[in-house]
Order: structure tokens, then sequence, then C-alpha cells
């Protein structure tokens, strides 16, 4: 393979990766407030997906009104969830709320699509595309300003982080009942995290549904999002960027790589084999926030 | 039992705990009948044994039952006349008092400074929070060193002073503290009693003090109160009460401390059994 190749598929895997970071910024957001897994990342991002549709598409708006739009209807959506399905759960075993989260996933799997129309529906993102072209590579154009759109908005995550309120953010997902006794109204704090994770999920699925088109395959990016929160260490914004990139990198490579000789199929399993061998050998993460032991 | 009313004559206690009873997971009775009144600017004991129920009473005061399936199920508690039963811990921190729980409970891996800061979302002002932060680093100097370090990696004593600090960020009119002293050397124990009573003169922060060292802590207050098995059995001025030669059997040991091998054997037990 040359070399201009290679590059092409190096830089263009990046990019993905940084959407699917977007993604996978709604599990941690979840996590790192409220210690819970949210599995129905892929849904949200699906449905987050529709309603750009709905709003860029069928009602015309310009696309980043429309996405705006999207993301505080889903901002709403996802308080609710936690209000309707997991603050019910409190106190349960994580396993409950496990399957509560898989359930809402598969329950707007089916849904959603099945309301909408199942047919893969064009999104529009005005994005132009016109090649680009760095030295000898091509450069998806799509990609590049999806990729540069997804890191605006992890960057404002990780600041948000950093204020005064993300600190309360912090705090409750290291002590809910210390976080309660000082003052910090912890229902309010982790409904915000699903609200974030929806707002969040609703433009990656945008993003995603500009270059891919919007139907119900958008919710697999649930396993790549698992495998890059997994990887970057379920709790840390940096590493789900650095996790970003490396599970998108190794997809494109392993697609350039190994689908000519075995006809295809093997970009999917990259983001397995990653979970997987992120559980068996550094189960914490690249950047898993490190467990305190004092005597 | 005789007169088991503390408050100073006059002025309305800013606390007061009416005959409560508390049944843990509908079933368990671990009160059974407290009464207490923290006068304005008091600083208070609660005393006893292992499981008597002095954590019990603070957290229904707090409010911090809740999450741990307990209920407030007889009589009131009112602070500064107005009831609190119903209200949950956030409300209750808003009307300005704050509970300071068992075992320090730091941010393990927020700064000290975040976790002062953490203990703010009352106040509005960011002029204010800076100015309580700095309050705080000047009652607490040791935190102001180690303002950058997890406080996970704090020793305990200056976890225990980030605790009491933290809790001071909310500006509380009454401060509860449980169990402060625990796991502290005796040098330990007096530099923080000492900040307290500075705390107290300063701000006008009233105290209500859970305490095993039994001989600290009446040194430390003015007024203290026994419970045994869930019920108070003896109250008055902390002279009194250390006077009395029934806490001098069962609590001073003659002037020794409490057994701690013992304390924490009982511990680990109720660990496994809760
Ligand atoms: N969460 C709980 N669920 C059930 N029972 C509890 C719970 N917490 C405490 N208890 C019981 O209530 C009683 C009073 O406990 P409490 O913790 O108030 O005692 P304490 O006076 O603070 O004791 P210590 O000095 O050991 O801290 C004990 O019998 C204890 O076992
Ligand atoms: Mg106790």
């Amino acid at each position: 393979m040359d070399l201009a190749l290679f590059g092409e598929l190096i830089i263009n895997g990046a990019l993905v990766g940084l959407m699917y970071a977007l993604a996978a910024l709604g599990i941690v957001l979840v996590y790192r407030t409220s210690g819970l897994a949210n599995l129905a990342q892929g849904a949200i991002a699906m449905l987050g997906g529709y309603l750009g549709w709905i709003t860029i598409a069928w009602l015309g708006l310009h696309p980043i009104l429309g996405a705006l739009v999207a993301m505080v209807v889903m901002f709403a959506i996802g308080l609710g969830i936690e209000r309707t399905t997991l603050r019910p759960l409190i106190g349960q075993p994580v396993i409950m709320i496990i399957m509560v989260t898989i359930g809402l996933e598969i329950l707007m799997r089916g849904l959603v699509p099945g309301l909408l129309g199942s047919g893969v529906k064009r999104l529009d993102l005005g994005i132009s595309d016109a090649p680009l072209f760095l030295g000898d590579m091509l450069i998806n154009r799509t990609y590049l300003v999806s990729a540069g759109i997804a890191l605006i908005i992890i960057l404002a995550t990780l600041a948000l982080f950093n204020s005064r309120i993300g600190i309360m953010l912090r705090a409750v997902s290291d002590d809910q009942t210390a976080s309660w006794s000082v003052g910090i109204r912890v229902e309010w704090a982790i409904a915000f995290a699903w609200g974030l994770a929806a707002v969040t999920g609703t433009a990656a699925g945008i993003l995603w549904g500009g270059s891919q088109g919007v139907d119900w395959t958008l919710s697999l990016l649930l396993i790549k999002a698992l495998a890059i929160a997994i990887l970057g260490g379920l709790d840390s914004i940096v590493g789900v960027v650095v996790a970003g990139l490396i599970v998108g990198v190794a997809e494109a490579i392993a697609s350039g790589l190994f689908d000519p000789l075995v006809g295809g199929g093997t970009r999917d399993i990259v983001a397995c084999v990653i979970i997987l061998a992120t559980l068996l050998v550094k189960p914490e993460g690249l950047f898993g926030r490190e467990h305190i032991e004092r005597v | 039992m005789g007169d088991i009313s503390t408050a100073a004559a006059g002025s309305p206690p800013i606390l007061s705990v009416n005959n409560i009873e508390v049944v843990y997971d509908n079933v368990f009775l671990a009160v059974k009948g407290v009464s207490l009144d923290v006068a304005e600017g008091g600083v208070v004991a609660l005393l006893g044994a292992n499981g008597a129920g002095k954590s019990t009473t603070l957290k229904a005061i707090s409010g911090l039952l809740k999450p741990e399936r307990g209920a407030v199920t007889r009589g009131d508690i009112a602070f500064r006349g107005e009831s609190l039963l119903g209200l949950d811990p956030p409300d209750r921190v808003r009307l300005g008092l704050v509970h300071v729980l068992e075992g320090r409970r730091v941010f393990e891996h927020l700064t000290p400074r975040e976790n002062l800061i953490a203990a703010t979302s009352m106040h509005r002002d960011r002029r204010g929070v800076k100015d309580l932060i700095d309050r705080t680093f000047t009652w607490f100097p040791r935190l102001a060193e180690r303002a950058k370090a997890k406080a996970g990696y704090l020793s305990g004593g200056e976890q225990q002073m980030l605790a009491i600090g933290r809790a001071l960020m909310t500006e509380p009119k009454l401060l509860m503290l449980d169990e402060p002293s625990l796991g502290l050397s005796p040098l330990l124990v007096d530099e923080i009693f000492d900040i307290l009573r500075k705390v107290n003169a300063e701000a006008g922060v009233a105290v209500l003090l859970v305490e095993q060292n039994a001989a600290a802590a009446l040194d430390f207050v003015d007024q203290a109160y026994l419970v045994d098995n869930g019920r108070v059995v003896m109250g008055g001025a902390a002279a009194t009460v250390k006077a009395n030669p029934d806490v001098q059997a069962a609590y001073l040991g003659g002037g020794h401390q409490v057994d701690y091998a013992a304390v924490k054997h009982y511990r680990q037990r109720r660990r496994w059994l809760s």
C-alpha cells in the first residue's frame, strides 16, 4: 500500500474517531456524575439524529439552528429519561439499571424508525463535498468539519467540568451522601448529566447522520462509544479524545488492510476487540480515575 | 432523670429536638425518645456508648436518614422555630444547619480547594465564595498548604479539618460534628477543638458535637446530653455532667480514655451486619 493512501486512512480514521468520541462523551458524563452505565447512548444519538432530520430536512431550518433546536429538545428528553426511568431505581442493584438502559436502547431502536419510516433519510448539513487535498492525500471534508465540531463540544464539556458546577458534578460522583450533606441537590446534578449526555449524543447523531444518512443504524454508535469510554477509562474526558482517536484509526487501518483479504466487515469487529482487550489487560482504562487507597 | 432542658433561659433555642423516635427499615427502633436543645451560639455535646443512637440523632436533624432507609416516626425537630421534618438535606443546609459526617467523607478525587467550592451551591455571588475560601484557609492554615493535592491523599487530621472547613463554606448557624476526634492523636484533637472554639467565637456558629471521647468533649462544651440505648438519660451544664458519678464510672473511666480497640472491633462488626 502506498504511503499517501495509508496517510489518508489514518487521517480520516482519526476524524471519524473524534465523532465517535462525541458519542462516548455521554457515557462518560453519566458515569462521572452518578457512577451509572448509560447503555442507552446509542439510541439517544439515533433519536437526536432523527430530530435533526426533522428540524433541518423536514422543517427546513438552517443546519446550525436545526441542530441547536434538536439539542435543546433532547436535553429535556435526557432530563425526562432520568426522572422517569432512573430516579425510581435509586438504591436498586446495578444490574437493574443496566437492564433498564439496555431496555430503553432497544425500545427506542424499534419505536422511532417504526414511527418515522425505516428507510435511510438524507440529512444535508450544508458542508461542501468538493474534494480537499492535503498533499497527495484526499481528506473527507464532511469528516473534517464534523470532527472539528465534535472537538469543540468535547473541549467545552471539559471546561464545564472544571467550573463551579462541574466541581459539584464531580463531588456527586465521589460521594453522593456527602454531597447531599453540604447542600448539593444530587438529583438535579444527575438529571443534568443525563441532559448533557443527550445533548452530546444528539450532536454525534446529527454529525454522523450527515455523512451516513439517518436510520436505526445510528444506534450502533453505542458499540463504538462503549469501546471508547472503556478504553479511555470511563470517567475521563481527555481519555475520550485519546481513545476516540485510537479506535477511529484502528478501525480505518483494520478495514484498509484486512477488508480486501476477507471481503469486508473488519471495521465493526475492531470496537469489540478493543472492549475485550481493555477489560482483560487494563480494566481501569488508559485514563481511569486512580483508586485512592489510604490507611 | 430530672430536668433535661438546658437552653439558656430567655433566648429561644436555635435547634429544638422534641422527643423523636427513629426507625430504620420500618422495623428497627434506633432512637426511642431524644429531646435536646441547642442555644443560639451554644456549644453542646451528645455523649454515649457505641450504638446509643448519637449518629442517628444527628442524621435525623440533617435529614440524612433517607439514604439509609431511616425515618423519624414520632416527635418534631424545629430549627429557628421552623419544623425540619419533610425537608431534604439541601433545603436544611440552606436554612443554616450542616452535618459533618462520621468518617470525614471528603471528596477524595477533588483537591481541598475544590472540596470547599463543592459546598457553595447555595451562594450566588462569586466574590462571596472567594471570601469564604479565604476565611476557611485562615481557620485551617494546614489546608491552604495542601490546596493542590487530591483530598484522598491528605492525612486523617487534614481530612477532618477539610470536612469541617467544607461544612463551614455553607455559612451555617449550627455545625453538627460526628466524632471528629476519631482516630486522631490527642494533639490533633486539641488543635481541632481550638479551631472550633475560634469558629464559634468569631462566626457565632453553634456546635452540636457527638463524641466517644467524653473527656475531650466535656472540656470543650458548655452543655452536654447523655444518650443511652436510644434515650436521653441526662442533660445539663458540662461541669455537672462531668461531676456525675455514673458518668465518671462509665464514660470517663477515672480519667482514662475510651478503649479504641473495642470501638474498632465494634465498628467492623457493625459493617458486616448492616
Ligand atoms: N443504617 C442503619 N440501618 C439499620 N440500623 C442502623 C443503621 N444505622 C444505625 N443503626 C442501628 O441504630 C442504633 C444506633 O446507631 P448509631 O449509629 O446512631 O449509634 P451511635 O451512637 O452513633 O454509635 P457509634 O458511637 O458506634 O457511632 C445501633 O443499634 C445501630 O446498629
Ligand atoms: Mg455514630
